[in-house]
């Protein structure tokens, strides 16, 4: 008991500090942004998450209100039309103006509909998901084939891979999205978000390729032979023995790479693609609130890759546990 | 079974160009035991990783079975999965169950359902003696468990030769016996077997015909009495006297 109760007594000192140098550090922003008189208007924040909006519904075709029906401020709405079809809407009460039995004409205003929107940040969040998700599997497609095209005694494919990671881990991605978007999203006829997902990929894919040859290359080569020895081709050997061995231990440098991918992503906002990055843009022009905004994008862009990071040790701590 | 006519294999070595076999040729027939001794660097392991064409050669023949591996339409995997090979480092799959090692190749090579696979590789794990660690993983055994897990393997493909490259040289030596037993077994069953091994009481008692390599070359070769008791060249008796 005494021995530890004189343990605990230290730890807890450490976590007060760093408390402590947490909340100064809080409190020395907050005095600095007071001097230059910033007005904080965080309360205008929510809204960019989800809001409710209020839409018209317009009447579809010549008939009459059956029935209204009140549900506290809503109104549930039915309408049935002359060919016979029954519609039920339900509506704000206050933009009701219909009273029970009324006769309607096709196109008439029948009152409005309160709906949850997404709000612009969750829309840029879920664009930066999806374009990450698609560009890093597109990445990991990429890296397989360059990492085993990097090892390939054969020179057109050592050649060609060898270029292809020179040049883009040797180039500016903000200059590759320009090249893609400009140049080859012109000829080959793609949409901004396509030629964005393929700059993102081929990047990405440059540094996974690399990733996986290193990985591939760390296996002891009496797997190899085993394998072959055993009258398994190059492919198989390479599918059952090689890749899965090479994978499960590249994988933090792996997950590295993939948060990178979400973080770089922010870079497609630049060829107008409303990303998180951009949709924090769009929005500080209507509300001029740049340092809540810029904090919320951050907070959200880290949700974002510390999920991936959770994720990659799960996955990790379960592959050990295979062994 | 196996035919080596003119074998050459060289390779560079820190710059300097190295003739690992020098002209090799021999043969073994069916059911013929092989044992391959030579100090180290005399090409012996090179010359048996030629044997399935594990190691590439310059020039000469390796006739398994027929089946000419110096051919360009010879297809390797066919021969290779007509040869069991076991290694000094076991080379177990470590990210598969001792089962699954048995029971991969089986399925994907041989194109056996997992079923007959199945039973094939408990079949030979009882063989060699370790059937209750189907389940465990390679780094859960012994250097000899491991071993005989690894010649479990080879043994799974129904090979018609069995290669062995120093398969106790990475044994604690009180692990040495169980292997030798296993590979004993083996060869009073009538497997073609080539052997490369310091194991000289092995030998002795199991080959039918010992090679002696030195510098790339066969040496010396003979049946063992005449091989151990009366050894020809000068070479060969030095190395006998430092190893027996």
């Amino acid at each position: 008991m005494d021995s530890m109760g004189s343990l605990k007594i230290p730890t807890m000192g450490w976590h007060v500090l760093t408390a402590l140098i947490l909340i100064g550090l809080v409190w020395g922003l907050a005095a600095v942004t007071n001097r230059i008189n910033y007005q904080w208007t965080w309360y205008r924040l929510p809204e960019y998450f989800v809001f409710q909006s209020e839409e018209v519904r317009f009447a579809p075709g010549d008939g009459k209100v059956e029935s209204l029906e009140r549900l506290g401020d809503q109104v549930r709405l039915i309408l049935v039309l002359d060919n016979g079809a029954r519609e039920s809407l339900t509506i704000s009460h206050a933009s009701l103006e219909l009273d029970e039995g009324e006769r309607v004409r096709a196109g008439d205003p029948l009152g409005a509909e309160s709906i949850m929107r997404q709000g612009l940040l969750v829309k840029g969040m879920v664009t930066t998901l999806h374009l990450s998700l698609l560009s890093g599997l597109l990445a990991m497609a990429i890296g397989l084939l360059g990492g085993l095209a990097r090892i390939s005694k054969n020179p057109t494919l050592y050649a060609l891979s060898t270029g292809y990671i020179e040049v883009v881990r040797g180039t500016p991605l903000l200059v590759q999205l320009f090249i893609f978007y400009f140049f080859i999203g012109t000829v080959l006829e793609l949409s901004r978000y396509t030629a964005g997902l393929l700059a993102l990929a081929i990047f990405s894919g440059a540094y996974v390729a690399e990733i996986i040859r290193a990985g591939i290359q760390s296996i002891h080569r009496g797997q190899m032979e085993a394998a072959r020895s055993l009258g398994m081709n190059y492919f198989q050997a390479m599918a059952y023995i090689i890749l899965p061995q090479a994978v499960k231990r590249v994988l933090p440098a792996l997950a590295g790479q993939f948060i990178s991918l979400i973080k770089d992503s922010s870079l497609v906002s630049v060829i107008a693609i409303t990303d998180l990055a951009k949709a924090g843009r769009e929005i500080i022009t209507n509300t001029f609130a740049t340092f809540e905004i810029w904090f919320t994008v951050a907070a959200l862009y880290f949700v974002l890759t510390f999920s991936l990071s959770l994720l990659t040790k799960t996955l990790e701590r379960r592959m050990t546990a295979g062994d | 079974m196996i035919e080596v006519r003119d074998l050459n294999k060289t390779f560079t070595l820190r710059g300097e160009k190295i003739h690992a076999v020098d002209g090799v040729s021999c043969t073994v027939s069916a059911g013929e035991v092989v044992v391959v001794i030579g100090p180290s660097g005399s090409g012996k392991s090179t010359f048996l990783r030629c044997l399935n064409r594990l190691e590439d050669f310059e020039s000469g023949q390796v006739i398994v079975d027929g089946h000419n591996l110096s051919h360009e339409k010879t297809n390797l995997n066919r021969v290779r999965a007509e040869v069991g090979m076991v290694f000094q480092s076991f080379n177990l799959f470590p990210h598969k169950s001792v089962l699954q090692n048995l029971t991969l190749a089986q399925v994907k090579v041989r194109k056996r359902s997992r079923r007959d696979a199945h039973e094939k590789a408990l079949m030979l794990l009882k063989k060699v003696g370790i059937s209750e660690k189907a389940g465990a993983y390679p780094d859960q055994l012994s250097g000899g468990q491991q071993q005989r897990v690894a010649i479990a393997r080879a043994l799974a493909m129904d090979p018609k030769v069995m290669l062995f490259d120093e398969p106790t040289s990475a044994l604690d030596p009180e692990m040495v016996g169980e292997v030798l037993d296993v590979m004993r077994t083996l060869a009073q069953e009538g497997m073609t077997m080539v052997i490369v091994s310091h194991e000289m009481g092995f030998a002795r008692e199991v080959a039918d015909r010992m090679l002696m390599m030195d510098a790339g070359r066969i040496l010396e070769e003979g049946p063992p009495n005449q091989f151990f008791s009366n050894p020809e060249h000068e070479r060969t008796q030095a190395f006998l006297a430092q190893i027996l």
